[in-house]
């Protein structure tokens, strides 16, 4: 999985790309606590090029959102293609974490 | 004062209810919740000092009220020490060490209550009905003491119980085992269309050891058997739950009913000091080519209802009775079925059904029935013969089990145009990957659908890691067999693996509607793999798990793929 990051104003936006499984979540945590522990309270992670994410993968998002919820920060998710939304609403957390359409839409009031 | 209980105090846990329960009277009696919660805390504070004081640690409620107030008291019971007690006083109204009649010394706690008077007799009642709630330690000690009182009673009857008693009761129990052991939901096997079976078993009162077993051993072979074990009760159950596990777990590495029988006489004959039998029959249907092998080892011979209506008697034998004698070789025979041809086996309580006037029900009847039977279904064959049977016998008592079975074949399905591959992974997670770019190739190559192929990646992710994660006990290799197939709108998935026996769809499914702070991490990939399939299922095959999934791949799939989420 590729993961890069850029700032706009106080958000940091995390663009990933391949898939958040079993064999990428963990490199994905790790680089997303790098990010907070460097000091970003605002994520927003952009789903556009994300092909699948499995319970592994949901299980990095709301460590995330648990994390930056504690701290006073907030995670926000966008881009989500027809079968990570499918997961997102099977599981519940299309309603327990902050889905937006796109990033515009996500960078709104953020 | 009027008393509305006590609450004894003897172990960690009743601490805890103490607590409970004087914050739901506190509730109650004040009305103000967080004068309960107070009164809640000092109660788990006093409670923990009398813990572990002896016997009578206890806590006593009581309550009363005049023209100038009413007042809550708590005694505290069994707390030999005093000088800790002193800070929890402005938890109360007042706090003072007494002694009762008895002269057992305790702390009194009183708090006052809002109102004047003798407090209504409902407020009472109500109280005391929360102070008196049995707590689960006392409810634990009861029920052991139910359980011994129980126990004794049981060892009672056991002496004095008739010995007709005794031999029923043993029957119920064996009856139970054999009745838990029969596969019993129908359509067993509801995505299959290439063929159908049907069982029925009614057991007699009395005697009777029936039992029929039906599974697939692999995708293209149906094993199926109707059997009569000698003997009734427990034991014969027992002989039974053996005579089919051995059976079951032979079949998973062997395609010949002969061998498969040979094998399982020699288990069952070995110390069989019971000196107990079986008669079964025993076939293995290859929906490929519609080719039944079969073995008779005693049993009554089956009948085959042709499509075009004729019956053929299938009354080859191959051996005597199972469990009689060591070291024999079964020998077995071939027939083809062709669509729309039907088995129908049966036990001897069929054809020994006896009519009021205990004539027999014979095998002419039942050959007469099956000729009449205009077949559409296995159920409906079950049931028509069945049915028969129950008219034959009117009131005359069941004198045996009744075991009916009928396997119907209805052809190969086509499989030009069904695609599949076949994959196996090692137990390492990078393997996840492999089976997934492999999968992936295969539904670009077929056109699967983009929003059906990353479902499908899930369910690879899912079930690959827990078991690659969870289902070996040891550090070995071992090889999961994935088999891949789509056969016009219905992509098939299968997962094999020789892990420890796990149903992964056993568990109870996580509950999605908490908040992100109340959500546990885990447990939420196979409720995730059952939402995104169509059907999912899974089997024991000897040392074997299999996990099959099906997902129907609508059309509509195919124009989403470039729509935006909701």
């Amino acid at each position: 999985m590729k993961l890069e990051t850029t700032t706009i104003d106080a958000v940091t936006v995390v663009e990933m790309e391949g898939n958040l499984d079993t064999n990428t979540s963990v490199d994905a945590q790790d680089y997303i606590n790098g990010l907070i522990d460097g000091g970003s309270t605002k994520l927003l992670t952009d789903f556009t090029k994300v092909d699948f994410v499995s319970s592994a993968g949901l299980r990095v998002l709301l460590a995330t959102a648990k994390k930056l919820g504690g701290s006073g920060g907030s995670l926000r998710i966008c881009g989500l293609n027809e079968a990570v939304n499918e997961v997102f609403e099977i599981s519940g957390f299309s309603t327990i974490l902050e889905v937006f359409s796109s990033r515009d839409d996500a960078m709104q009031g953020f | 004062m009027i008393r509305l209980g006590e609450i004894a105090v003897l172990q960690a846990t009743s601490v805890r209810e103490a607590r409970n329960k004087i914050r739901a009277v506190a509730e109650m009696a004040l009305e103000d919740s967080v004068a309960a919660t107070r009164l809640a805390t000092a109660t788990s504070e006093l409670g923990r000092l009398i813990l572990n004081s002896g016997p009578s640690s206890r806590i006593e409620v009581g309550i009363d009220g005049d023209a100038a107030g009413r007042h809550l008291y708590l005694d505290f019971f069994g707390g030999e020490s005093n000088r800790r007690i002193g800070r929890l006083a402005n938890f109360f109204d007042g706090l003072r060490d007494s002694m009762n009649d008895s002269g057992e010394a305790f702390v009194r706690g009183v708090t006052l209550l809002p109102g004047v008077g003798r407090p209504p007799q409902e407020l009472i009642d109500h109280l005391r009905s929360i102070v008196e709630q049995k707590s689960r330690d006392e409810l634990m000690t009861e029920i052991q003491t139910k359980n011994l009182e129980l126990q004794e009673s049981l060892d009672n009857l056991r002496q004095t119980r008739s010995a007709k008693d005794r031999m029923e009761s043993e029957l119920n129990i064996g009856r139970e085992i054999q009745m838990s052991m029969l596969p019993l939901t129908f359509p067993a096997f509801p995505d299959r269309s290439d063929f159908d079976v049907h069982a029925g078993l009614y057991p007699a009162r009395e005697v009777g050891g029936d039992f029929y077993d039906l599974f697939l051993i692999d995708d293209h072979h149906f094993c199926y058997c109707v059997g009569d074990v000698s003997g009734k009760g427990v034991p014969a159950a027992l002989f039974m739950a053996v005579t089919k596990t051995l059976i079951k777990s032979r079949a998973a590495n062997d395609l010949s009913p002969a061998s498969i029988l040979s094998h399982v006489n020699t288990e069952l004959s070995h110390n069989n000091d019971s000196c107990m039998f079986v008669t079964i029959f025993l076939g293995i249907l290859d929906v490929k080519t519609g080719e039944t092998v079969f073995t008779n080892a005693g049993h009554n011979p089956p009948y085959l209802k042709r499509a075009n209506g004729e019956l053929v008697p299938l009354d080859q034998r191959h051996g005597p009775i199972i469990g009689a004698a060591e070291g024999l070789a079964y020998r077995e025979d071939v027939e083809t079925l062709a669509p729309g041809d039907c088995l129908f086996l049966f036990t001897d309580g069929v054809t020994e059904a006896m009519d009021e006037d205990v004539r027999l029900y014979g095998d002419q009847r039942l050959i007469d029935v099956l000729n009449a039977h205009d077949f559409t279904s296995t159920e409906g064959l079950v049931q028509a013969a069945v049915d028969d049977v129950w008219e034959y016998q009117g009131n005359a008592e069941q004198a045996d089990d009744v075991t009916v079975m009928a396997v119907a074949y209805f052809g190969a399905v086509d499989d030009s145009g069904v695609h599949r591959i076949e994959l196996t992974a090692a137990n390492r997670l990078e393997e996840i990957d492999v089976i997934n770019k492999n999968f992936n190739d295969f539904a670009e190559e077929h056109g699967v659908p983009e929003a059906i192929r990353r479902r499908v990646n899930l369910v690879f992710d899912e079930l690959l890691n827990n078991i690659i994660s969870y289902a070996y006990g040891d550090d070995d290799e071992h090889v999961v067999e994935v088999v891949i197939s789509l056969a016009g709108d219905r992509l098939g998935v299968t997962i094999t693996d020789d892990g420890r026996a796990f149903n992964p769809f056993e568990g109870v499914p996580p509950d999605t509607d908490l908040a992100v702070d109340d959500r546990p991490i885990g447990g939420l990939g196979v409720h995730l793999v059952q939402n995104v399939m169509d059907h999912v299922a899974y089997e024991r095959h000897g040392t074997k798990n299999v996990v099959s999934l099906t997902k129907i791949i609508e059309q509509e799939d195919e124009g989403k793929k470039g729509e935006k989420p909701r």
